[in-house]
This record gives structure tokens, C-alpha cells and sequence, in this order.
């Protein structure tokens, strides 16, 4: 019994600390060297913050030249794909474009009698919103994170916490801020969590993302009767998001009231940063 | 004057499983596909990592894992070291295994590649559960190391073939 224990001994102290010709290093003291990042990075530093943010710019860099040739093949697929589609798909567009002609007047009646109601009310117009245009730098898609990298971060004035949109319609926040680039966590991520409203009742609950493509609304009103095809805004109420932004539909599956996202969070290519002012930065 | 391109092809052919193992962690390539079926994910990282530590570790040097987890951690958000330490225990264990077995077949593999899941899958829960604010699911996890053990076989039988083309060329 006692040799058995030797010998595992034996095995394993062998296992951590052999060297070779292309083990330089054992394994041992690059687990200590993992420990000691990890817990650096993890309680992290001023010095530690801006050496991630170096590696972070310098390593999603390569990965995006690296990834290029790979996304070209794919891209060049889906094109020659929606190539057969066109004529079917350009039907469809003008009838589309038909209804939102109709709608449009609706809107600008809408929006004057909002401007006028607004001015009665002596309400401060927040509607100017300053957007910064980025490029979906990485797209790596994860069983345990969903985010994008963006190639803009900290210079050109996106900082952690903004909303970012997709053809208006907002597809997650800024969790990480680079010099160069940042970190968008989407809504269908397990650790989103955003303040929402939705119907005619203006019902208030939280977004939470489950990992699927769909997030979840929770926190519902007791004895709440939840409706398909409602259309769900940020609430505002995290006093960081800015109120109205559109999110999806809700679709309710067994009892539960998930969102289907008006943006689709796997074909993102180009998105906005909505800049927030410097005030309401300090929330974050 | 032949001999330099042999040589320098049997070199290349060598630096495979280094070259396949930063190329998973610092492009797009997803070994993820819950397009097509929502619970399908495995972690080929460390496959690669376990069949050739287990089965030729001179071809994969132990600072080529850390740094391939560095990359890999950069590049999916997670803090720097998560990746590397997960990788580094499933080294070990594929270390203690060799040093432990003389003949080993597929079946053995397989079954010996469920401990590194474990051990380097217990590592990772313990580091993000405890020590950062990231949420991770179980049943998440668990659907990722079952695919990543039924996987296994498959990916034995390439780099199987590969290492034979290895030794074929040199």
C-alpha cells in the first residue's frame, strides 16, 4: 500500500517537474506562473490593467488578419448563396418599402406632435444622441461567453458600460475598453443584465441573457399574463442606458417570456457606440 | 541537395500540432455550434493538448501550451491564466499517464482523457466561480466536457494518421 503511494508520488512529481528538449520549462513552474497572472489579472492593478489592455489591442490585431482569409471564405459563400435570392428577395423589399412609405407619414405627425407636447411640458429634448461607427473586429463565439470585439475603444471616446446598436436596435454594452479596441457583452450572454419595458402597460422587468440565441424577461409583475409579439425598449431605469432603444419581440415558450432579438447577434458586422457623457460615465 | 526541402518539410510537418493549436486560440475558428444544435460544443484545445503530451510531447512544448492559453484567454475575455492553468492540468495528467502506462490503445486513451476532463473542467469552475464575476452553467460545462470526451476517438484516429505521415517523412 505504502509503495502504491510511492509510486504515484513518483509519477506525479516526475509529471510536474520534468524538463526536456522542448520543455523548457517543467509544468510546475508554469502552473505557478498561471497562478500568479491569474490572480493578478483577476485583482487587478494599474500596472496589470494597462499591460492587458497592450495585449489585448496587440493580440486581436493578429487574430483579425489571422481570421481574414478564413472570413473572406465564408463571406464569398453566403454571397454566391444570396445571389439565387435576389429577385425573390427584391419583391419582398418593395413591398416592404411600400408599407414603411405609408408609415413614415404617420411617424412625422407623430414625432411634431411629441416635439409640440414636449415643448408644452417645458421637457429637455434628449434626443441628439453622438454614435461612433465601429467595425466587428472578432466574432468568436463561445458555449460560455457571447461577445464581440469592436476596432475602436478609449480614443475614440467609447468607454465601459455604453449602449451599442445594430441598425438602431441594441445588441449589448461595453464591458472592456482598450486604447484601440473594445469588448461588447450581447444580450444573450449569461452575465447580461438589462432594465427593460414593454407593452402598452409599459410593464417593467430585467433582460437576462441564458446563453441561447433568445434572452429571458424576469422579474415579471405577480400573476402577469404574458403576451406574444410585444415589443421590448431598454427602460432606462440603470440611469446608464439611454430609454426606448428597441431590443426584440416577446415570444413566450412554455411559460417563460423570452425576447427575439431584432438584431441578430451571430451576423453583426458593423455596429454604433452610443457615446454617453463623461457625468454619467461615473455610474458605470 | 534534396535533403534541405525533406528536412525542412519533416520540420514543418512537425511544428503541426503547435501551428493547429495557436491557430484555434487566436482565430474565429469555433468548435461551437449552437446554430445547428443548441447543446454541441467541445473543447479541442485540449485534445490536441492531451494526444501529444500523451503521445509525443517533444512535438508540443509545455510553454507553447501556456502561451496558447494566454491567447486563447485574450481572445475569449477570460482572465489571463484560466486558459493556460486548464491546459497546463491536462498536460500533467497526460504526463502522469505516460509515465505510469506501456502500451496504451484507444480505448485506454479515451478512458484516461476522462480524468484530464475532469481535473482540468474542476480547475476552470473553481478559478471563474470563485474568483471572478463571470456566470458559468453547469449543464453548460457539463454538454461541453461529453463532447469533448465523445469526440476524442474521432480526433485520435486523425492524429494518429497525422503522426504516421510524420514518420513517413522523416
Amino acid at each position: 500500500m505504502a509503495s502504491n503511494r510511492d509510486d504515484f508520488g513518483i509519477a506525479i512529481r516526475y509529471a510536474l517537474l520534468q524538463k526536456g528538449a522542448k520543455h523548457k520549462f517543467s509544468l510546475f513552474f508554469l502552473i505557478c506562473i498561471s497562478i500568479l497572472i491569474f490572480f493578478l489579472d483577476s485583482f487587478s492593478s494599474n500596472i496589470m490593467s494597462n499591460v492587458r489592455s497592450i495585449l489585448n489591442d496587440s493580440i486581436y490585431r493578429v487574430s483579425a488578419v489571422s481570421s481574414s482569409p478564413f472570413n473572406f471564405l465564408e463571406n464569398l459563400g453566403k454571397d454566391t448563396k444570396n445571389i439565387f435570392f435576389v429577385l425573390k428577395e427584391n419583391k419582398y423589399l418593395k413591398a416592404e418599402l411600400r408599407e414603411l412609405k405609408k408609415r413614415d407619414f404617420q411617424t412625422k405627425y407623430l414625432t411634431n406632435e411629441n416635439k409640440r407636447l414636449k415643448e408644452v411640458l417645458d421637457s429637455k429634448n434628449d434626443s441628439a444622441v453622438s454614435y461612433v461607427l465601429t467595425k466587428v473586429l472578432l466574432d468568436k463565439k463561445s458555449p460560455f461567453l457571447k461577445s464581440i470585439i469592436l476596432n475602436k475603444g478609449r480614443r475614440s471616446g467609447i468607454v465601459k458600460g455604453m449602449p451599442v446598436i445594430s441598425k438602431n436596435y441594441l445588441i449589448g454594452k461595453v464591458v472592456e475598453a482598450n486604447y484601440l479596441s473594445s469588448r461588447v457583452l450581447l444580450l444573450n450572454d449569461l452575465n447580461s443584465r438589462i432594465p427593460v419595458t414593454f407593452g402598452d402597460r409599459a410593464v417593467q422587468s430585467i433582460l437576462t441573457g441564458i446563453g441561447r440565441d433568445k434572452p429571458r424577461l424576469e422579474y415579471l409583475p405577480e400573476n402577469f399574463e404574458a403576451l406574444d409579439g410585444e415589443t421590448v425598449f431598454t427602460s432606462g431605469k440603470d440611469g446608464i442606458l439611454t430609454p426606448g432603444l428597441p431590443i426584440g419581440l416577446t415570444e413566450k415558450i412554455n411559460n417563460k417570456l423570452d425576447v427575439k432579438l431584432f438584431a441578430d447577434p451571430n451576423q453583426l458586422s458593423f455596429v454604433k457606440v452610443i457615446l454617453i457623457d463623461k457625468d454619467t460615465e461615473s455610474n458605470f | 541537395m534534396a535533403i534541405f526541402p525533406k528536412k525542412f518539410i519533416t520540420y514543418i510537418i512537425g511544428l503541426g500540432p503547435v501551428i493547429f493549436l495557436y491557430f484555434l486560440s487566436i482565430t474565429e475558428t469555433n468548435t461551437e455550434f449552437s446554430n445547428y444544435f443548441e447543446i454541441v460544443s467541445f473543447n479541442l484545445q485540449l485534445i490536441i493538448v492531451y494526444y501529444w503530451t500523451l503521445k509525443a510531447p517533444s512535438m508540443l512544448g509545455s510553454g507553447n501550451i501556456f502561451f496558447a492559453g494566454v491567447v486563447n484567454d485574450v481572445i475569449m475575455g477570460f482572465p489571463l491564466g484560466t486558459s493556460s492553468l486548464t491546459y497546463l492540468v491536462t498536460a500533467v495528467v497526460a504526463t502522469y499517464i505516460r509515465n505510469v502506462t506501456v502500451n496504451t490503445s484507444l480505448i485506454t486513451d479515451w478512458f484516461t482523457f476522462l480524468i484530464a476532463i475532469f481535473f482540468a473542467n474542476l480547475t476552470y469552475l473553481i478559478l471563474i466561480s470563485n474568483f471572478t464575476d463571470i456566470i458559468v452553467t453547469y449543464l453548460d460545462l457539463f454538454y461541453n466536457s461529453f463532447f469533448t470526451f465523445l469526440f476524442y476517438p474521432i480526433f485520435w484516429v486523425l492524429f494518429s494518421s497525422y503522426k504516421m505521415l510524420l514518420k513517413g517523412a522523416s
